[in-house]
């Protein structure tokens, strides 16, 4: 007995002697509780929904202004017009709107004759949570029309919602893969590269080759170039086992391909060059066990990888639109489910490579070439 | 080779770290082909001023000159010329032997053919051949130092600074060292800097070496210069039953003794010629009443020259700084 307690209290007394070990146990929960709850289960905000209205009747505006009482109140979607249907669609195609509502040109006669009304709306299921909730939330409101404009004694005809898929359907493990494979790219950064520099001042042998001729470049850019091959072989191989495991089929070809790779690179340097900034001084690989929890929490959930960037509170949202994961599991999952080419997802690459050049940088000037 | 007589120059060297003078102006030369020793205590700033003339640290006055260059100014020259083997094991476990020279040569940018037949000799020259192809971390801590000798010779440097070479090494691997580097500086006239706190390496090795102790030089030249500073070149220990202030006093007096030191039940009289003064010696300890219970003669050494001029006191080392972020269970390297 005595024995065992002499056990415990060594290991307690080191446990108060390690200040980053007690932080981390204490604040790190509360953080990971604070990101994690305001990532789940928010209510969706600012979806864009583009209308393309081709009656002239007044159950059009009807409809369009639930629609307007919606997006000022719950605000769950934000709403944009259009005149052109190519314009529309390719919004939609594009990434710009989530979903496209049409009002056919007979809509109001239609409503009137007690015919059939229809509405089309497409939407852009890449994100099954984002395209349910418009879906729900125009039907909705659809419903609102029946009950307050038809004076009592008319009884119009129902309206019909004609919702139709603009991609073929994505399951929700489908919809998973692009997270795990950014997740496999961020372990890969965060076990290559810079962990290197970390295990090297921390085993001394930093001291030998500062004493050559090597330079800064030398250094980060060798470390950095050996990540990229590792990593990204890596994110290459989970990619191609989660798409044969989830059964997404590889509809673009040797192109897609390409586009993917190109992706997974320049989200490889990104969070390469991140890491050396921020893992780069230290010489002990337990910050680096500690930081690593801390930083995929921090960059994971708020990617939209699992749950949509449009349930974010605004501070949230806000801290997306300058993590490059965020923008990495967007451009995956446009070439993945929407087949999007280069050109289509350009904003997320200029991100991405703009990231990368600004962190690197910043890595080589604050780079210390001494011990 | 261009023409530069002086394999170092210091003048006047300072380092500060925060508030503690860890180097405390410093001048000396090292000449061309020379083996020049610093020997002292720990924490008497050995390491720092390697670290200085190796352009691992900056000093905060002072210029320094290696092979001719000036450290400060221009560090990318001073870095081809020399080679360096510092205290700590900075070899790559999970490497070979071969492999850790190899990488090592290509920082230098020696090419392929010459790498290859100059890695080998090196091999052959410290005896490791045998073990070349397997990874560091087999290796005994002789052989890893070993490695790490020969891997500072991979570009042919024209000086080699080693920080306590032998520190930590059997006996056996200890005098495959020192044959090494003697050899070395016979074969190749190579200048040798080396810093040390084992008298006996400093005595085989050095042709001329700098006693440093809190940072400051206090006494340098060849060992015999050192040697014979010291009054009498004997000293003959002698442990009696009782040993009194008037024997002491007594023992002062004998016109061939300088010096008395006494410690517990120990006489120890700095002579000369002590074999031949023994007799006399024994004969007054004797006819004072005093019992002779042990008596021995040694030559004087480089142990009697270091304690003479640093005294013999234990000296309080600089405590180690422990890093808050990482606690103190993180280890910490070598300051």
């Amino acid at each position: 007995m005595r024995r065992l307690l002499a056990v415990i209290d060594r290991d307690l007394k080191k446990f108060r002697r390690n200040p980053l070990v007690l932080a981390i146990s204490a604040i790190m929960p509360v953080l990971y509780l604070f990101i994690l709850g305001h990532s789940f289960q928010g209510k969706l905000r600012s979806l864009p929904l583009v209308i393309l209205n081709q009656d002239t009747g007044s159950y059009s505006r009807s409809v369009i202004e639930n629609l307007r009482a919606i997006e000022a109140g719950p605000n769950t979607f934000t709403l944009h017009f259009k005149s052109n249907e190519k314009d529309a669609m390719d919004g939609v195609k594009n990434g710009k709107y989530k979903a496209l509502l049409v009002i056919p040109p007979d809509f109001s006669k239609k409503i009137i004759s007690k015919g059939r009304p229809e509405l089309g709306l497409f939407l852009d299921n890449t994100d099954g949570i984002s395209s349910e909730a418009i879906r729900s939330t125009v039907m909705g409101s659809l419903s609102e029309i029946d009950n307050y404009y038809m004076p009592v004694r008319e009884r119009a005809g129902q309206i019909n919602l004609r919702d139709s898929y603009l991609y073929r359907k994505v399951d929700y493990f489908q919809s998973l893969v692009p997270g795990v494979v950014i997740m496999a790219i961020f372990l890969g950064t965060l076990t290559t590269g810079a962990f290197n520099l970390v295990m090297d001042k921390f085993l001394g042998v930093n001291e030998s080759y500062l004493l050559t001729p090597l330079s800064k470049w030398d250094i980060v850019g060798g470390l950095m170039i050996s990540g990229l091959f590792i990593t990204t072989c890596i994110a290459v191989l989970i990619l191609a086992t989660s798409m044969l495991i989830t059964g997404i089929p590889l509809s673009g070809g040797i192109t897609q391909v390409a586009v993917m790779l190109i992706v997974i690179i320049l989200t490889t340097l990104s969070l390469l060059s991140l890491m050396f900034i921020i893992l780069g001084r230290f010489d002990h690989p337990r910050v680096v066990g500690v930081l690593s929890g801390f930083m995929n929490v921090i960059l994971f959930f708020p990617s939209g990888a699992i749950y949509p960037i449009a349930s974010f509170p605004p501070w949230l949202r806000q801290f997306a639109r300058i993590n490059p994961e965020a923008y990495a599991v967007d451009a995956l999952k446009s070439v993945l489910f929407k087949g999007a080419s280069l050109g289509a997802i350009k904003e997320d690459v200029l991100f991405l490579l703009v990231f990368t050049i600004v962190m690197t940088i910043i890595a080589l000037v604050t780079f210390r070439r001494t011990l | 080779m261009d023409s530069w007589e002086n394999a170092v120059e210091v003048h006047d060297i300072t380092k500060m770290f925060g508030s503690t003078m860890a180097v405390d102006h410093v001048s000396f030369e090292v000449a061309r082909g020379e083996i020049f020793g610093f020997l002292g205590p720990n924490g008497a700033g050995k390491t720092t001023l390697i670290r200085i003339l190796t352009t691992l640290l900056k000093p905060t006055s002072g210029e320094s000159k290696v092979g001719g260059i000036d450290v400060a100014k221009y560090p990318d020259r001073v870095k081809r010329k020399i080679g360096v083997v510092p205290q700590a094991m900075t070899s790559d476990l999970d490497l070979t032997g071969y492999e850790n020279m190899d990488i090592y040569g290509r920082f230098y940018g020696i090419p392929p053919k010459e790498r290859k037949r100059k890695i080998q000799n090196l091999f052959d020259r410290i005896g490791l051949t045998a073990r070349a192809n397997d990874l560091v971390a087999t290796y005994s801590g002789g052989m890893r130092r070993r490695l790490e000798i020969i891997r500072g010779l991979v570009h042919r440097p024209e000086i080699l600074f080693l920080d306590e070479p032998s520190i930590g090494l059997d006996p056996q691997s200890r005098r495959v060292v020192w044959d090494f580097l003697r050899d070395l500086m016979k074969k190749s006239s190579m200048t040798i800097f080396l810093t040390t706190h084992y008298m006996d390496e400093a005595e085989a090795l050095c042709t001329r070496l700098a006693i440093i102790d809190s940072g400051k030089i206090i006494a340098s030249g060849t060992p015999e210069d050192l040697k014979s500073r010291i009054p009498g070149n004997d000293i003959v220990s002698i442990t009696v039953d009782n040993l009194s202030e008037k024997l002491v006093n007594l023992v002062k007096k004998i016109n061939f003794v300088h010096k008395v030191d006494t410690e517990n039940r120990t006489l120890r009289a700095y002579v000369d010629n002590g074999a031949m003064n023994l007799t006399t010696l024994l004969d007054e300890i004797r006819s004072s009443g005093a019992k002779v219970l042990s008596a021995t003669v040694h030559a004087q050494s480089l142990e009697n020259v270091f304690i003479h001029f640093t005294g013999r006191a234990i000296r309080s080392e600089e405590t180690k700084k422990v890093s808050f972020l990482a606690g103190p269970g993180a280890r910490r390297g070598i300051r």
